[in-house]
């Protein structure tokens, strides 16, 4: 790759990035999901392990829980949002006329779901110090980044899958955008051990990249897993996945351009 | 002359519902070929497959069957770097509701690529050309539809586009917003001697702006021509009235060059020519030479919509007249 394609490539995944930074800027509810959601969350299950009486290292598993959904909820919104905009305004023809690769739509709105990510945690973190005086930087810094960035890769993956649903699918699928992150939450153990579900949801879960990354971050708050190279597993899945979404991505986009699909969704 | 467009035929079939599948052949084998730096306009009614058409040769659609090489690219294997040098802009235009015009033109001048300075002066370029200035702010949902037409058009040539497709761009507009969007986009047409394919229904638009125009009917193009080629093809022609005394010979009428068919009656005549400001005036002076004296001569010119009206009747004619 040239120099110069290298430049236009990165303003072609600015501009994506640009889109979504505009509407969240300017959108209320948009805010909403940043602040208002993830606070709710947080205080909503915080007092209850108050209420609970639960001691210092339980709060931390359960609060781990409630931060590790909310940064996938944030980001992955933002990555399925690159074609959510397009589907609700009826302009996807526009967007696939131009010279854009799936990557370059999916990397830029990325972006901006990091970094709105990025400000839940510090935003959560505050609070969970201030109210419940647990410290989410005590891991360290390696393993805190390690942490969030496996639950950045899970967020792009199920905004991939959102957007290839919605692809395939069209209006019917846009629930997906609000619905796979609990799902999956409830199967990876998010306030408890995946030990307690009954069969076969534990062997679903190992086969979930969140399961790995949420018991390496409780490992460092003295709940040690029964499982070896957690780091490992989850980065090795999470490439599995991305690497098979990328290919089912270009195809459901050839497969788009074969029956009208974005034609239909811009009428 | 290159080609800017060469396709050929091109099958488009969709298929609809899950249970019990239904099918519509949207086109049936078109054959087309348009040249670099013409306008070049598909006409007719609604349902024709006009817009799929159109998608199939944006790169929007891949047809089911057939071959289409876009500005000397093969479509169905390189759509890609063909969407480098296209652009479309569609009537009633829809882009993110919440972006302002201004923000609109630089998202997708980032698309193409644009960046800097490069894409503020082009984005100020394309303002100052369909007077957007004022409405730079504007969020879109609060745009007329002519401006967010105008929008459109914008948006359409941020790329400077070698060929640009054009899908019914003055559908819902009042006349005179039309004409103004017309002549913008004649003007544009103009200045960069880009291809221009257009869909529309509306026969004076083709009239007006095409060089050469496909009448598209059930999947099928009935017949490529300038609109002057397409008059003569449907043997619609201009008519001319004359009032006259004395006596008109038949032999003289069907001597004359550019009559098409003629009734007379009494002290009447209509003859229909293929183009009566050019035929009138020697045709009088024939008539009058042959002894007829010319009371009242009044001409009625012919458009495209009498030769679409021509077209719609029967499908099934294969006039498979191409010039």
């Amino acid at each position: 790759m040239s120099l110069l394609n290298f430049q236009k490539t990165l303003v072609q995944i600015g501009a994506f990035a640009f889109k979504n930074w505009i509407i969240t800027r300017r959108n209320f509810f948009s805010l909403a999901e940043i602040i208002f959601w993830p606070l709710v969350g947080l205080f909503s299950v915080g007092l209850l392990t108050v209420f609970l009486r639960l001691d210092e290292s339980m709060t931390g598993f359960i609060l781990i829980g409630v931060m590790s959904m909310s940064l996938i909820q944030v980001c992955q919104i933002d990555v399925a949002y690159a074609l959510l905009y397009d589907l609700w305004a009826k302009s996807m023809k526009h967007t696939f006329i131009a010279p854009i690769h799936p990557f370059q739509l999916i990397s830029g709105a990325w972006l901006i779901g990091m970094a709105r990510s990025g400000l839940v945690f510090l935003l959560l973190s505050i609070f969970s110090g201030v109210a419940f005086g647990f410290n989410f930087f005590e891991s360290g810094a390696i393993s805190l980044i390690l942490y969030l960035l496996g639950l950045f890769l899970i967020a792009v993956s199920i905004g991939i899958g959102v957007c290839t649903l919605v692809l395939l699918f069209g209006y019917k699928a846009e629930v997906a955008a609000w619905s796979i992150t609990s799902i999956m939450a409830l199967i990876c153990g998010i306030y408890y051990p995946i030990s307690i579900l009954p069969s076969p949801f534990p062997e679903i879960a190992r086969a979930i990249p969140l399961t790995y990354f949420l018991e390496y971050f409780r490992s460092f708050y003295g709940f040690e897993g029964r499982i070896n190279n957690l780091l490992l597993r989850g980065f090795g899945l999470i490439g599995l996945y991305l690497t098979i979404e990328a290919v089912l991505l270009r195809w459901v986009i050839h497969h788009a351009r074969k029956k009208g699909t974005f034609i239909k969704l811009s009428e | 002359m290159a080609l800017a467009i060469e396709a050929e035929g091109i099958v488009k079939t969709f298929w609809s519902g899950w249970w019990r599948r239904r099918v519509k052949e949207v086109l049936k084998g078109i054959d087309l070929q348009v040249e670099e730096g013409e306008i070049f306009g598909i006409l007719g009614p609604n349902g024709a497959g006009k817009t799929t058409l159109l998608s199939i040769l944006s790169t929007l659609l891949l047809p089911d069957r057939g071959s289409i090489r876009i500005l000397g690219i093969d479509g169905l294997q390189d759509g890609h770097r063909i969407r480098e040098s296209v652009n479309i802009s569609s009537g009633n235009a829809n882009f993110v509701w919440s972006l302002s015009v201004i923000e609109n033109l630089r998202f997708y001048g980032m698309l193409y690529g644009l960046s800097g300075r490069r894409r503020e002066e082009k984005i100020e370029s394309l303002v100052n050309l369909f007077d957007l200035k004022e409405h730079l702010e504007v969020p879109f949902d609060r745009l007329s539809t002519g401006l967010k037409q105008r929008l459109s058009l914008a948006k359409s040539l941020l790329n400077d586009p070698t060929l640009l497709f054009l899908d019914e761009p003055t559908v819902g507009l009042d006349p005179g917003v039309s004409m103004r969007i017309r002549g913008q986009i004649r003007s544009t047409h103009k200045a960069s001697g880009m291809t221009v394919l257009l869909t529309t229904h509306n026969m004076k638009e083709a009239e007006l702006l095409c060089d050469r125009i496909a009448f598209l009917k059930e999947g099928k193009i009935l017949a490529i021509g300038t609109p002057g080629d397409l008059k003569r093809i449907v043997r619609v022609g201009d008519l001319i009235r004359i009032q006259f005394e004395g006596n008109i010979s038949e032999e003289e009428l069907l001597r004359m060059e550019g009559v098409i068919n003629y009734s007379i009656s009494n002290e009447s005549c209509e003859i229909m020519v293929d183009d009566a400001e050019k035929r009138a005036g020697p045709l009088a002076a024939t008539l009058s030479n042959g002894g007829a004296r010319i009371k009242s001569l009044t001409l009625e010119q012919t458009d495209l919509e009498d030769v679409f009206v021509e077209f719609s009747k029967d499908a099934g004619s294969d006039r498979g007249l191409c010039i």
